[in-house]
């Protein structure tokens, strides 16, 4: 008991370390998702940057449709995104080709322009195709590349992991002899640590707790089966072992071992959304990605999910990518919250911050949207509409994501960038 | 406050196979004209049983047990379903909870919206119509009445005519009031185009120029009415149909910006003209003999025509109106005193148990005709315990007979399970289940309610006939009046194909759907959840309903349509003055919405009061412990969450049903159900804390820390308003 206690405590100064070096987990990079509508393309995410730093709840929020599901989906590979990258723990997990394959159209595009005009300065035919060629190599060699991370990154993985158990136990067991009872053992463990380790996944270490908990549990599987799906697919097959591992999150997450036996339509919807964080936890992620995970469930349930994500992240040291829309349950448990609208990132910073200091007028109306419990101060409160077009002029200067105060991210033009510079240094 | 709905001692059960889930367990609440009301609680609570009751959509398996919901003098629960079809949509509407599967997958939204606008406007101008000619009809009988003279006599001839007079140029006032109405509404339509066209010019950001312009132009020319806009309009439009040719091109509309702006202004001035007054003036054209002499502006036009009017016949048909509303009251008074003597004769009889059910049912037969004779079918507030006095009391006769003193069958499975039960509890176990009683009616109280059915009306007609000089003659008449004209407009109100588009694009973008016009063409699969939802809600308010039942419609949205949602249904509540139920679990919605508040817990209510009682000194456990467990933007400690889960209602607990997991449980609680003890007039609570013997227990610190963080933030006292703890 007091080992576990001892352990946790470590867990915290580790995590609280973690956190005061600013180690990053996560890192997306110019992140643009877009889907074809027929003749249109629908921008979902434009352009996205942020870093989640380990041991942090990172809360992203936003209305319905601004692209904040379409983030967390396409960085756990469930889209493949059109451009930017996605480093996890320093590894890029995806990476879209779309900006490659555009620069290599503007080029060419400036080659047939450039070759059409006539008269005195006749260009240069063979220098203009030369110059187009480079740029058209350069692109393909960066395309190659982020093919080959996009979709080998897994494999690459687990070839190290197979690269490593065959350095521990290869030259042990060409030392011993083969007649030596304990070489069949060794060869047993060596044999099955090395198809672990061929399955291993880097994705695995990042988990996703769906909104709904009644559409994303199977219906027809028994919650040990759902919990341990993960597990079998990365080969563990000794039952006793998938056992023991199910009865041990199930208590981590407050339900008890009768419950494994049961189907999903058997619970309540606060027991359904814990045996969804549970089926993420036993895989030992780095990385959860919440999307929405409270907004279908009554207040009180609520509370008791909070709660129970609040409770696994002190005690698993869990970085968590926090999506929904209830700004009042976010910020009660995130660290860093970004706002999101239309598919654009229009202001990153800490959670007390945002709600001191707002600055961009998206975030100004999403705070004076928020209900709270208190009839008078309702009946009083107004609410400041957001119009992009009238708030803002971009006609000229186009907006860009820039660092308005230390840790404090707005995206803004200069004249905007100035304003909101003043605005925080008169506080 | 005028009473829009009653809901009296409901009971609602479920069958099921596992046995009878008692959903509602007796709840009785008001709604007033123009309030709305929070029902609050988890899921489970019976918060959705209890409304789709009033809306008669009860699941197949549901049973309703015992109650009355009373709406224009109506039993929501007797009425029959072709009764209910006439009320579903259009007076009473509900916003659902699942949007998924209110909209029809294989039509295109568009087509959704418009069509309950459009189906429901010929429906309401249809009933207008009936509604109007009977009252008409009726007032002529009256006013024949008060005269004492026969219908075809000379003096009812004249009668007759002055009621066809009204009835001819009535007729004549709806046909003008309808272009006058068509010509305002496309002008106020095309100032919002013109409007959100230069802005958009403005900015650089126009979309479909060819279709707004083709709109623009169209709706332009429709506003062209001798009263609204002169023929000046055309020109202009025209003006600015030239000077946009080629800026499709070219991508630069600035040279359409003065015609627009001209336009927008000749606009402008038509809508701000006074309309004239069509009642006065469909009487001039139809009874006068001269010409309409040229006033210079519509002010005195409308003052000449009101006195034209007066002087030849609205003062005299006001008088004989007002003759004949005092002698339908009259009438009805002295019918009201006969049925009294006689009910009171006919007492004695439903007292005798000794009779069998043929004879009751004729007693009732000759009190219903009498009860029915009795009402005053001019009076404008219906009198519902007249109305439903019919259906009431043969639904009391039946369950007195349906009962029997026996019940062979139910007793037979009674005596089975008792002994299976007393099985169990002999071999020293403690069962897990209780044994449902055998459903024997109890006689006796079956009985009573018979009696009660006819002491209730005699009681409400003894205070009606006590207070007969309570009666104002002339506010009467112009009511009577007014309520004429009302429906005649009603009739007037005509919603076209266009006029229903143009409504809907408007409503699409209340609700917050970016692109209407683009969207007003999709079918529902191409929509998100928030999106489906709001159209879902659209269509709810395009119906303009009397009562507007939200079950959960925002749960689902985020924050800004949450409030833009919110505000919408406050906006039109204020301008329809509508009541609605609202159904939520989230309280911070509810401080906005709501008047008044009812939480809900396993089917009672548990605690009721307005909204300041209930967020500012909550009484009852479960209240404190729904506000305690949900995190505001100040909460920085862990949240308290309720241990456990609602009980099972199949078995519902002796006692408080929150007793389980209460954690200020006292033993009493287990043991007998609270009363709902008064702590103000507003403000009650089902929990044995407000007994006077009971310990005095502090509200939980989270709560009472956001109830002071809240009179800080709003200035108020704290020391006036404290009622918590054991006092009464």
């Amino acid at each position: 008991m007091s080992e576990q206690v001892l352990n946790q405590q470590e867990v915290l100064l580790q995590q609280e370390n973690a956190v005061a070096q600013g180690e990053t987990l996560l890192k997306v990079e110019n992140l643009c998702q877009y889907f074809k509508l027929g003749h249109s393309t629908l921008k979902a995410v434009n352009n996205v940057n942020f870093e989640v730093k380990k041991g942090e709840v990172f809360g992203l929020v936003g209305e319905s449709g601004c692209g904040k599901t379409t983030t967390g989906r396409s960085i756990i590979k469930l889209y493949n995104c059109t451009s930017g990258n996605v480093y996890f723990g320093g590894k890029r997990i995806c990476a879209g080709t779309g900006a490659y394959k555009e620069t290599k159209k503007a080029a060419f595009n400036a080659m047939v322009e450039a070759l059409k005009a006539k008269g005195d300065d006749k260009p240069d035919f063979k220098a203009e195709v030369a110059k187009y060629l480079a740029v058209a190599k350069e692109e393909n060699a960066k395309i190659k590349s982020a093919k080959h991370d996009h979709n080998k990154c897994d494999k690459e993985y687990a070839k190290e992991h197979v690269a490593a158990v065959k350095a521990e136990y290869l030259p042990k067991l060409k030392a011993m002899d083969k007649k030596d009872p304990e070489y069949k053992a060794l060869l047993f463990k060596y044999l099955k640590e090395y198809r672990l380790a061929r399955k291993e996944r880097l994705v695995t270490k990042i988990q996703m707790v769906f909104q709904d908990p009644i559409a994303s549990l199977d219906p027809r599987m028994t919650v040990k089966e759902i919990i341990a799906e993960g597990l079998i697919i990365k080969g563990i097959r000794d039952k006793e072992v998938l056992e023991e591992k199910v009865y041990e999150v199930l208590e981590k997450v407050g339900l008890v071992k009768e419950h494994a036996g049961r189907y999903p339509h058997e619970f309540s919807g606060g027991q359904r959304q814990r045996i969804g964080v549970a089926r993420s936890i036993i895989m030992k992620p780095e990385l959860i990605i919440a999307d929405e995970p409270v907004s279908a469930l009554d207040v009180s349930i609520q509370a008791q999910v909070i709660n129970l994500l609040n409770d696994l992240r002190h005690e698993l040291g869990l970085t968590i990518l926090f999506i929904a829309h209830d700004l009042s349950v976010v910020k009660y448990f995130s660290d860093r919250i970004a706002v999101m609208y239309f598919g654009n990132m229009v202001e990153l910073t800490t959670s007390e911050e945002l709600f001191k200091n707002p600055l961009h007028p998206y975030t100004k109306s999403l705070l004076s949207a928020i209900p709270l419990p208190d009839p008078i101060y309702e009946k009083k409160r107004e609410r400041i509409v957001y119009n992009p077009l009238a708030d803002h002029d971009y006609t000229v200067d186009k907006p860009s994501f820039r660092e308005v105060a230390p840790g404090h991210f707005v995206s803004c033009n200069d004249a905007e960038f100035k304003k909101y510079q003043e605005i925080l240094a008169n506080k | 406050m005028e009473k829009k709905l009653e809901v009296k001692n409901l009971r609602i059960s479920f069958r099921t196979d596992a046995g009878k889930v008692q959903a509602v367990r007796g709840i009785d609440f008001d709604l007033y004209k123009g309030e709305t009301l929070a029902i609050v609680g988890e899921s489970g609570s019976g918060k959705s049983v209890t409304n789709k009751a009033i809306i008669g959509i009860s699941a197949v398996n549901a049973i309703i047990e015992s109650g009355e919901i009373l709406y224009d003098g109506m039993d929501l629960l007797q009425i029959t379903e072709d009764d209910f079809h006439k009320l579903r949509g259009d007076k009473i509407a509900m916003i659902f909870q699942d949007p998924l599967s209110a909209l029809d997958p294989i039509n295109r939204i568009g087509m959704q919206l418009t069509e309950a606008m459009i189906l429901k406007n010929r429906a309401a101008r249809r009933e207008a119509r009936t509604v109007f000619n009977r009252t008409i009809k009726i007032l002529c009988n009256a006013m024949n009445g008060a005269m004492g003279v026969d219908a075809n006599s000379e003096q009812g001839k004249i009668n007759k005519q002055k009621i066809t007079d009204f009835n001819t140029f009535e007729k004549l006032h709806l046909k003008l009031e309808s272009a006058y109405n068509n010509a305002h509404t496309n002008a106020t339509l095309a100032i919002e185009n013109i409007e959100d066209l230069l802005f958009h010019i403005e900015k650089k950001a126009v979309s479909d120029f060819r279709t707004e312009k083709a709109t623009i132009l169209r709706q332009s020319k429709k506003s062209v009415h001798e009263y609204v806009c002169r023929d000046a309009v055309v020109a202009l439009a025209d003006k600015f149909n030239k000077a946009s040719e080629g800026c499709t091109r070219a991508k630069d509309y600035t040279p359409c910006v003065e015609p627009l702006k001209a336009l927008l202004a000749e606009l402008k001035a038509g809508v701000a003209k006074v309309s004239p007054n069509y009642f006065a003036l469909a009487y001039f054209h139809t009874f006068g003999k001269e010409e309409l002499p040229k006033l210079p502006n519509t002010e005195e036009l409308n003052v000449f025509l009101r006195k034209y009017l007066d002087d030849n016949f609205m003062l005299a048909f006001i008088e004989d109106e007002k003759k004949g509303l005092a002698y339908s009251r009259q009438c009805s008074l002295d019918k009201k005193a006969e049925a009294l003597d006689l009910i009171n004769s006919m007492r004695s009889i439903l007292c005798d148990r000794g009779l069998d059910k043929k004879a009751y049912k004729d007693v009732a037969k000759v009190l219903t005709n009498a009860v029915n004779a009795s009402i005053d079918k001019l009076a404008l507030v219906k009198d519902s315990t007249s109305y439903t006095f019919k259906t009431s009391i043969n639904r009391a006769i039946d369950t007195y007979f349906s009962a029997g003193p026996s019940n062979e069958k139910e007793e037979k499975r009674f005596a089975k399970e008792k002994a299976k039960y007393d099985k169990i509890i002999a071999r020293g176990k403690t069962p897990d289940y209780s044994v449902i009683p055998a459903k024997i009616v109890d006689v006796d109280m079956a009985h009573a309610n018979i009696l009660h059915v006819v002491d209730k009306i005699a009681e409400s007609f003894k205070t009606a006939i006590e207070n007969k000089d309570v009666y104002d003659v002339d506010k009467e008449s112009v009511a009577m009046i007014d309520f004429l004209k009302e429906k005649a407009q009603a009739v007037a109100y005509r919603v076209t194909k266009s006029v229903a588009k143009s409504k809907a694009l408007k409503l699409m973008e209340e609700v917050g759907i970016p692109e209407p016009k683009k969207r007003y063409r999709q079918y529902p699969f191409q929509f998100s959840g928030g999106m489906r939802q709001r159209i879902v809600i659209a269509i709810a308010l395009a119906a303009n309903p009397d009562i507007l039942i939200c079950d959960e419609p925002t749960t689902a949205l985020d924050v800004t349509i949450q409030a833009q949602i919110l505000e919408l249904i406050n906006k039109i509540k204020r301008e329809r003055n509508l009541s609605i139920i609202f159904i939520t679990h989230d309280l911070g919605v509810v401080a906005n919405m709501a008047d008044r508040i009812a939480v809900m817990y396993a089917g009672k209510i548990v605690e009721s009061g307005t909204a300041e009682d209930i967020f500012y000194s909550p009484a009852h456990p479960y209240t404190w412990a729904l506000l305690s467990s949900m995190p505001d933007l100040d909460t920085n400690e862990k949240l308290e969450a309720i241990p456990g889960t609602p009980p099972n209602m199949i078995y519902p607990p002796k006692g408080d049903a929150f007793a389980a997991r209460n954690k200020y449980a006292m033993k009493i609680d287990f043991e007998m159900q609270p009363p709902m003890f008064k702590i103000s007039d507003t403000h009650s609570a089902a929990t044995w804390l407000l007994h006077p013997d009971a310990p005095k227990v502090e509200i939980p610190r989270a709560v009472s820390a956001r109830i002071e963080r809240m009179r800080v933030v709003n200035g108020i006292d704290s020391e006036n308003n404290t009622n918590e703890g054991g006092e009464n």
